[in-house]
Parts: structure tokens; sequence; C-alpha cells
């Protein structure tokens, strides 16, 4: 059984819809990184989203986009990753119902604030009666679902699925955040996320979907050849299983052209990274993506972004290259390596090949 | 494909603590449902379905300090989290590769609302942000095990989320990547969803009359159900004993409306055939069906529709135990699996209450009284949420060869 990726379709810091991002992209200064809107009234009707919160939206169009691209009119499943759900409706609700005690509350707000609005919203839109699931396990969220999906496809219980990560930040939840941690303190003019000898990170918005199927297309960008997920402390784990994937597939450390990392210029997440760079990856060039779209809970699906646009274009731009002057990007990629984790317990590991 | 055998389970509902409290209201017919006594909320003459105990009783159950940060839906996941994996034993047996799927929709909501206000404005309750998410909770509900579990993930899909996690639970058992799945979910009643649901005008203001021609909407409840799902050739190497079979599961999307069923349940049709597809049974094979039923016109009537369209004329006795219960939500699917479990292993269908006239556009009424010593043999159970997110399991006796 072979998994490919067709098609991957984005709303986010970057330029959205396209790839400009893999060669020209809008670096990130700030703390705070709002989402760069397409014009919406291209893909629905603003009767259609006027009552549509903004991360609904992006879900649904992203979504359309990755299916046209994809060539694929309907999907067997829409899996959907979200780490905190519809914020802005959640806010609009709870603010409401602390403001007036609980009376004259307005209903739309609270029907748009589930987690799973989102992934109905897109069979909605699609007329998609099939598999249609959420999964809401912080930094792992888009992981878990690309995970639901590749296990169905293995069991041929599915063909065909559009698997996304949807989280947003409003200024609330984003002061919030803060308040624990998740932030740079001073704006990065001053010190990038490569510094070290800092907390937090800068904030991003991801809308980031990909189209999933069993069959290998004319555009077909890669295939998922591994997916593990797994759970724990344990540091000497994290090799085990890259060493397990690697055996599994016929390969060794040397086989893999670059590794894309989670990366987030907050010490204690990159110590990880650093750590097994330096034991398993040495000498492969490490990828990152959070300087381009910051860090959400879903902004792991940036991750496998990153691997499936330098497969399909078979190169790796400098633009992503964690350290510049890694070297050996003149080769075309073949094997890319996906790992990201969350508080250093929840862990993800995907391999893609060309 | 082999065998998934389920080898324990854990529930807390207004129906007390445990399975026995749990079979003992049932054969009583004693609902839980009553009048708001923990939740502080303006709208306390709404009848729900709360979980008999305080955060502070539900702390000394579980021997966790006053000063440890935990919300309440952690508080409830652990305790039906314990006795899922204790009669399962997972302590004294233990599996390689153990998961835990939970799922819930609110998550720590119930301390969000309340320390709103603290968290904009100061930094006195702080260590509440973190746990707000529901990939929280998840994580402090499985701190009852450290260490037990090698894999954990949160499905959120509304009110099938739990059917939903046993879905995601037996594919991880067919694929190999885990021995042993614990699945459920966990829901704690909260201002946001009393005053949602009451927003969308769909509670009752009496005790809710799942079926009947006059039922005027749901009460809501709380709780956390899991169950422990393996393969049967590990059970046997474990060396315990299989209460029964998981035998089919489906997910469906109704793809109709945000928080409304199609008039002629589309998605629930869909989920239960699909079920029993996936379980290789007839219709006229299902002994007993656990509806969602939760008294909403809307609900009840689509879902008896889609049920007259997959069983004909031959319906199979339906009771919904939402009149016990409430509606728990996100651990509703919980709660009806292990009911489910419950009545299949031990011989009865819970009774439907508050049931007096039948819809007219229905062919069948519900079970009345309670049944007991009835021989079921695949009791199915439909999970259905909010964006038309629709699930259904069966589970079936144990054949002995």
């Amino acid at each position: 059984m072979s998994i490919y990726i067709q098609s991957f379709s984005h709303i986010s810091t970057q330029e959205p819809l396209n790839d400009q991002w893999f060669d020209a992209p809008h670096v990130l200064s700030e703390r705070f990184n709002p989402c760069v809107e397409p014009d919406y009234r291209n893909w629905m009707p603003p009767m259609e989203t006027r009552r549509m919160g903004k991360l609904l939206k992006r879900a649904v169009t992203v979504s359309l986009d990755a299916l046209q691209k994809g060539q694929c009119e309907m999907p067997d499943a829409i899996i959907s990753g979200t780490g905190l759900g519809c914020v802005e409706n959640t806010e609009k609700f709870l603010n409401a119902l602390l403001d007036n005690n609980e009376e004259c509350l307005p209903p739309t707000p609270f029907m748009q604030s589930t987690h799973n609005t989102i992934g109905s919203q897109i069979a909605l839109k699609l007329h998609c009666h099939g598999y249609n699931c959420t999964y809401s396990h912080r930094g792992a969220s888009f992981d878990h679902s690309l995970l639901d999906a590749f296990m169905q496809m293995q069991l041929h219980q599915i063909h065909t699925a559009l698997v996304g990560g949807f989280d947003e930040m409003t200024p609330d939840y984003f002061n919030m955040l803060g308040k624990i941690g998740y932030w740079r303190k001073m704006e990065l003019s001053v010190c990038d996320l490569r510094c070290q000898g800092h907390s937090g990170s800068i904030s991003g918005s991801t809308a980031a979907t990909f189209l999933l199927s069993d069959q290998r297309l004319a555009n077909t960008m890669c295939e998922v050849k591994a997916v593990e997920m797994f759970y724990g402390q344990d540091f000497s784990r994290i090799s085990a299983y890259v060493n397990q994937i690697l055996k599994n597939n016929g390969l060794t450390t040397n086989d893999i052209d670059a590794v894309v990392m989670g990366l987030s210029g907050d010490d204690a997440n990159d110590a990880v990274y650093h750590r097994l760079t330096a034991s398993v990856f040495q000498d492969i060039p490490v990828l990152w993506y959070k300087h381009l779209f910051g860090e959400s809970f879903c902004s792991s699906a940036f991750g496998l972004a990153v691997a499936a646009e330098c497969l399909s274009h078979q190169r790796i731009p400098t633009g992503l290259l964690y350290s510049p002057d890694s070297g050996k990007t003149e080769k075309k990629p073949c094997n890319i390596l996906v790992y990201n984790h969350f508080n250093s317990i929840d862990h993800s590991l995907i391999l893609v090949t060309a | 494909m082999d065998s998934i055998v389920v080898t324990g389970l854990g529930i807390v509902s207004a129906l007390g603590t445990g399975v026995e409290a749990t079979v003992e209201h049932l054969l009583a017919g004693q609902s839980g449902i009553g009048k708001i006594k923990y939740l502080d909320t303006r709208h306390c003459s709404l009848p729900v379905g709360e979980v008999p105990m305080d955060d502070g009783q539900m702390r000394e159950l579980l021997g966790i300090s006053s000063e440890k940060a935990i919300t309440r839906t952690s508080l409830m996941g652990r305790i039906a989290l314990r006795e899922a994996v204790m009669q399962a034993q997972l302590c004294s047996r233990p599996s390689r590769k153990v998961s835990l799927v939970s799922g819930t929709t609110v998550g720590g909501m119930e301390k969000s609302e309340r320390f709103y206000h603290d968290f904009l404005q100061n930094n006195e309750r702080n260590e509440y942000i973190a746990l707000h998410d529901c990939g929280a909770c998840t994580d402090m509900i499985a701190h009852e095990f450290p260490g037990m579990f090698d894999f954990q993930t949160t499905i959120s899909t509304a009110c099938s989320s739990a059917a939903n996690a046993v879905i995601l639970g037996a594919n991880l058992l067919h694929t190999g990547r885990a021995d042993v799945v614990v699945a459920g979910g966990s829901e704690c009643l909260s201002k946001f969803h009393l005053d949602g649901f009451h927003t969308l005008m769909i509670l009752d203001e009496a005790p809710c009359k799942p079926f009947d021609k006059n039922r005027n909407g749901l009460n809501l409840g709380e709780g956390a159900a899991y169950i422990v799902m393996e393969l049967a050739e590990n059970a046997e190497k474990r060396g315990v004993t299989p209460l029964c079979r998981l035998s089919g599961y489906a997910n469906r999307c109704d793809a109709f409306h945000q928080t409304a069923s199609s008039p002629e349940g589309e998605g629930a049709y869909r989920s239960m055939m699909a079920a029993l597809e996936c379980a290789k049974l007839q219709p006229s094979e299902i002994s007993y069906i656990n509806a969602h039923g939760t008294g909403t016109p809307n609900n009840d009537e689509s879902e008896g529709k889609a049920m007259m369209r997959v069983f004909g004329t031959n319906v199979p006795p339906v009771s919904s135990t939402k009149a016990f219960t409430g509606h728990t939500t996100s651990a509703g699917g919980g709660v009806e699996n292990v009911i489910s479990i419950l009545a299949l292993t031990r011989d009865f269908i819970p009774a439907n209450l508050n049931f007096s006239e039948k819809i007219e556009s229905l062919n069948f009424v519900p079970v009345l009284k309670v049944q007991s010593h009835v021989q079921l043999q695949h009791v199915l159970t439909n999970s259905f949420g909010f964006g038309g997110n629709d699930s259904s399991c069966i589970f079936s006796k144990i054949q002995s060869v």
C-alpha cells in the first residue's frame, strides 16, 4: 500500500494559496503575526461567508483549493486537526456570557465554537458524507489527523482524504499564552529565532491542508512512507523510532537528504532537536519552518509542507535551511524525514520520499 | 481481521461512580437527573444530570491535593479511567504498547469561564491557562497512570467524540500500533455548554422525554466513561477474560446543517449501515439499539426515520438512556458504550424513561420498562454530534466455541 500527497494548500502568515513562500517568503519579525487573507469572494458567495468565522472561511477555502489542485471532486474522508478550535467564536460567546450574566446570548458563535465545526463546514460545502473526524491534541493535532488517514488507507477503508491543520490566534489568546511563556519577550530585530538563550517563539496562523490518495498521479508531490507517533519523555525512544522507520524502509541515515524540524527559538523546545541533530542526524541538513509560519498548535502541518514542496520542486531553497552553511543542498532530495515534538512528550515522525 | 474484545469498563455519571451503581440505577429505573447542585449558573431551574460529587470529593476519591490545578473534566476522566484499567488488569498484567484515546469538546472550559477575567487581567490563575484545551484534559487524565501510555490523543467531534475514540482505537489495534487501547471520553457541565444549548432552545425545562411525541428538548449531563479494547489474542496472552467483542463501527457525516439533523437521517442511516457492514451482520441480527435519542424534536425523528430505513418494519428494541444520565455530550458515546456492554453482558434492556405517546411518523415505540433475563447477541449504539458527525458501534457476545 502506497500513500501519496497529491496537493497542498494554505492560508497563513505567507502569501495565501500558492508556494511563493518556498522561494520568496515574507520575513516575520513580529511577536504576533497576522494571517494573510485571500479574497474569499473567489471561492464562496458573500452570502455564504457572511456568518462564517475567519478560521472556517480559511478551512473551506484551502480544502476547495487542495481538491482543485489535486483534481479530486470528493474525498472519502475529511480529517482535521485543531489545537484550540474556533477561538474567535468561543471568545465571542464566552465574553457575551460573562458580560451579560448568561442572558440574551447570540446562538451563532456557540454553534460555530466547537472544534468539529471546521470539519463539518468543509463536509457541508462539499456535501461529503464520508468519514469525518477532528483531533484536538495540542501540538500534535495535525499529526494525529495524518496518522488516522494513513492507517485507514493502510487498512483499505478509504482511498482519498483531506487532512488539514487549523488554528487561529486572537489578541486575547495571544496575551494569555504569553503569560505562560509561549512568546519571545522582545522583537526579533534584536535577535532572531536562531539565537539561543531565549524562551518563547513568535505566533503564527495555520490553515493548511493536504489531499492524500493511494494512487500516484502525474502531479503527485511525494509519497508518505511512514507515520509514527508516540508519547513519552524518554529521548532514547526517538532515535529508536528513527532507526526502526529507516530499517523498515530499507534506508540508512546516509539516505536521508534533509530533516525538517519544529525549531521555534524557544530553548526548551529546541533542545530536543539540537540533541537529535548532534546524535542521530549528524551532517544531514536541517530545515525549519516556524521562522516563516510562526508557532501555532497546528504549525507542524508546515513541516510536512516543507518536505512535500522540496521533493516536488526537487530542490531545497537556502531560506529553509536552519544553518545556511550546512551544504549538501545541490543534490536533488529524495528522502526527507519530518520530526516534531510538543513539550518533549508528544512526538511525530513522518518519512516522505520523491 | 482479528477480532477486538473489550476487557474493561469504567464509568462515572449522574448514576454514580462505577458500573455497579450504573446497573443498579438502570435496573431500578432510577434516573440521575435532578436540580443543579454544583454548577454556578443563573439557569438553576433546568434539570441536569450532574455527577453527584463536587470537585473536592473527586479529589479526595483520587487522592489529589487541593493545591494541584486540575479541571473537573480531568477529575471525572481519572475516576472512569481508573475503573477501566483496574478491570482490565493493565497494571498487574501489562501490555507493551498501550494507547489512550479520549474525547472532549469544551475541555477545561468550566474553569476557564470562572477564571477568564483573571486570565486577561492578572496572574492569579495562570496555571489554568495551559489546562484549558482539549489535549490538556487527556494528558491530565493519563497522569492517573504515569508511564502506562505510549500514545495519547484527543478527539473532538462534539457528542460523538467518545464513539470516534473507539473507531480510532480499532485502527490502532488493527495496524499493530497498539496492543491495548483505552477509548472513551470525558466532559463536565459548564455554563458555556448549558448556555450554548439554551440559546439554541433545545433544553427541556422538565425531564427529557426521548422518542415521545411531546418531547421538548434534552437535559444536559456530565460524566466520563472508557472501555479497554485489545485483540482477542492479546487478551488471551495477558490472561484476562473478555467481556464482549467490538464487532462493528463506522463514522459518517450528515453534511446537512451545523446543528440540525437531516429530516431523513442521512448520516445516521449511513453510519448504522456501514457499522453493520463492518460487523458482517444483517439488520435482523441486532437485538437491541441504544439510541442517541436526545429528546430534541429534531434528533429523535431524524434518528427514528434512519432506523426505519435500516430495519424496515422490524426495528429491534430501542431505548435512549439519556433520561437516566442526561446528554453527557463528548462523554456520551463512552457512557452509552458502557451501558450497551452492560446490557449485553448482563442480559437486560434498559428502559426509555418518560415516554407516553408515539411519534406519528415512526413505526416503533421504545422499550418502556426494563427487560431483564433477555438474551442479547448484538447491540448497536448510536452517537451523533453537532456538524453531522454521526458514529455507530456494535458490540457482540463472545461466542462459546
